[in-house]
C-alpha cells in the first residue's frame, strides 16, 4: 500500500468562520486517509470520512492515552495543558471504564432531564435581565456563558459568585495564544479551588455531585482525593465553554439564516432537531479526536500501524456528502442524529444530555422573547476564538 | 426484531434512552443500559436500529425473530 503524505500541517485555516476547514473536503475527495504533519513535525494521519473517523474511534486498537511516546497534540499550548490532565479523558479502558461509570448516574438521560424546569427559570431570568438592560449587549457575556456556568455550579453545589473565576480560567486554559506555561499554571488555580472544596466538603458532605463522589468514591477508597480533582477539573473544562460557545454561534447561525429561523419560529417543535443541526453545522470541539493506535487499523486502501498519531476531526466527519446530503447546508429540517459533534467510541461526551437540554431550552426561549433580535454592528468584526473549542469572544446583539 | 446488549461496553451515553425509551433504560449504579422490552413492536423497528447505529460503542445488537405486531 502507497501511503499518502501530503503537503499540509495541522492545525489548518477556515477560509469562512461556520465552516470547517476547506481542506477536508478536497482531502475526502482526493486521498480520504493522509497523512499530515503537526507542530513538532511528527506525522498523523488525518482522516476525513465519517465511516472512517467513526470506525477509527470505536475501534479497541486506539489509544487516548498522552503519556504514551508519539502521541499527538495540535500545538505545544495544547500540550502543556492537556498534559496536566489526569482524568479518564486520557486514559484507556479499564481505569477509564471504572472512573467514567462513577459518573455515569449523574448524567443518565432521566436525571438530566429533571433539570429541565431549573433551566426554563434560570433561562428566562437572564432573557429577563437582558430585556431591562436592553440592547445593544454581548450575548456571550449575557447568556452564552452564564447558562453553562450556572449549571455546572448547581451541579457541583458551588457558589455562582465563582462564575467569573471558573470562566475566566477555563478560557485562559483553552486559549491557543497563550504560552504553555499560562495554560499549565490556568490548570493548577483550577485543581488547587477544587481542592479547597473537597476539604471543605470532606467531613460535611452536601446533596452535590462533588459530596458524592467523596462519600462514595474517595470514602470507599475507591478514587483518590487528587483523581477526583482532576475529574471536577474536566466536568468544569468540558462543560463551559463547549455550551457557552454552541449558545453563541448557534445564535449567529440562525440569524445568518433567517429562512431557518422562520421555521423555528412558525413551528417551535423543530427545536431539537435545530439543535441536532447547529451540534453537527458547527462541530465547535474543533481540536478533539486525537489518538494514538496500539494495534494496526485496516482502512482498505491505507492500513495504520501501530504506534502512529491519528486525528479524526468530528468537523470532517459532519460534513460527508456519504451521510448528509448537501453537507454545507444549514437545514434544521434534516435529520441529523446521526452527527459525531459528541464524538464517537467510549470516550464520547459524557455531559451530551446536559449540552442537549440547555440548548434545547436556549433556542426554544430566545427568538420568542426577542422576534427582533439582530447583530448589533459589522459582522465582519465578530472575533472567533482561536481556542480547543471554537467559539466567538463577543456577539454584541440588538432587538 | 430482537434486542439484547453487551452491556460490558456500555458507557451510559444514554443515546438509546432518547430515541427509544419504551425500550431502553439506564441502571441507577452506574448508568449502564438496561433492555426494558426486547421484542420490537413493527412500529417501533426504526427508532431502534437508529439506537443501535447510534450508539458508541455499538453495545446494541439485533437478532430478527420474537417481534409483537
Amino acid at each position: 500500500m502507497t501511503e499518502i503524505k501530503t503537503e499540509h500541517v495541522w492545525p489548518f485555516e477556515r477560509t469562512s468562520p461556520l465552516d470547517p476547514p476547506p481542506v477536508f473536503a478536497e482531502l475526502r475527495a482526493t486521498c480520504p486517509v493522509s497523512k499530515v504533519s503537526t507542530w513538532n513535525g511528527r506525522e498523523a494521519w488525518l482522516l476525513t470520512r465519517y465511516a472512517d473517523i467513526r470506525a477509527v474511534l470505536a475501534d479497541p486498537g486506539i489509544s487516548s492515552d498522552l503519556t504514551i511516546e508519539g502521541f499527538p497534540e495540535p500545538t505545544p499550548t495544547v500540550a502543556a495543558a492537556r498534559g496536566g490532565q489526569k482524568n479518564f479523558a486520557r486514559m484507556d479502558p479499564p481505569k477509564h471504564d471504572e472512573h467514567r461509570r462513577m459518573l455515569a448516574p449523574d448524567f443518565k438521560i432521566h436525571h438530566v432531564a429533571e433539570l429541565r424546569g431549573y433551566l426554563n427559570e434560570l433561562v428566562d431570568g437572564l432573557l429577563d435581565r437582558m430585556e431591562e438592560l436592553g440592547g445593544p449587549l454581548d450575548l456571550v457575556d449575557m447568556l452564552a456563558q452564564p447558562v453553562p456556568s450556572s449549571v455546572i455550579c448547581q451541579i457541583l453545589d458551588l457558589p455562582t459568585e465563582r462564575s467569573d473565576f471558573f470562566q475566566d480560567r477555563v478560557k485562559t486554559w483553552m486559549s491557543f495564544d497563550n504560552p504553555p506555561t499560562v495554560a499549565s499554571q490556568a490548570n493548577q488555580d483550577i485543581l488547587d479551588y477544587f481542592s479547597e472544596v473537597v476539604d471543605e466538603r470532606f467531613d460535611e458532605p452536601g446533596d452535590d455531585l462533588i459530596s458524592r463522589m467523596i462519600t462514595n468514591q474517595v470514602k470507599a477508597g475507591n478514587l483518590g482525593k487528587d483523581e477526583l480533582l482532576h475529574i471536577l477539573q474536566l466536568l468544569l473544562v468540558g462543560g463551559f465553554d463547549t455550551t457557552a460557545n454552541m449558545i453563541a454561534l448557534g445564535t449567529l447561525t440562525l440569524l445568518n439564516h433567517p429562512d431557518q429561523l422562520a421555521l423555528l419560529r412558525d413551528d417551535p417543535s423543530l427545536v431539537n432537531s435545530a439543535v441536532e443541526e447547529l451540534l453537527r453545522y458547527l462541530s465547535v470541539a474543533h481540536q478533539v479526536a486525537f489518538r494514538l493506535a496500539t494495534d494496526d487499523i485496516d482502512l482498505g486502501a491505507q492500513c495504520i500501524h501501530a504506534g502512529d498519531g491519528v486525528i479524526a476531526p468530528i468537523a470532517a466527519a459532519n460534513r460527508d456528502p456519504e451521510v448528509f446530503a448537501d453537507p454545507d447546508k444549514f437545514d434544521i429540517t434534516r435529520d441529523a442524529r446521526r452527527h459525531v459533534a459528541f464524538g464517537f467510541g467510549l470516550h464520547q461526551c459524557l455531559g451530551q444530555p446536559l449540552a442537549r437540554i440547555e440548548l434545547q431550552v436556549v433556542f426554544s426561549k430566545l427568538f420568542v422573547r426577542f422576534p427582533h433580535l439582530r447583530l448589533a454592528g459589522n459582522p465582519d468584526d465578530l472575533a472567533f476564538r482561536n481556542s480547543i473549542i471554537y467559539g466567538v469572544a463577543e456577539l454584541p446583539v440588538i432587538w | 426484531m430482537h434486542i439484547s446488549v453487551a452491556a460490558e461496553r456500555c458507557i451510559g451515553s444514554g443515546n438509546c434512552v432518547e430515541l427509544a425509551p419504551r425500550y431502553f433504560d439506564q441502571r441507577d449504579l452506574d448508568g449502564v443500559v438496561e433492555v426494558l422490552v426486547s421484542d420490537v413492536d413493527a412500529s417501533d423497528e426504526s427508532a431502534v436500529a437508529e439506537a443501535a447505529d447510534i450508539c458508541p460503542v455499538s453495545a446494541i445488537l439485533l437478532g430478527a425473530g420474537g417481534a409483537a405486531q
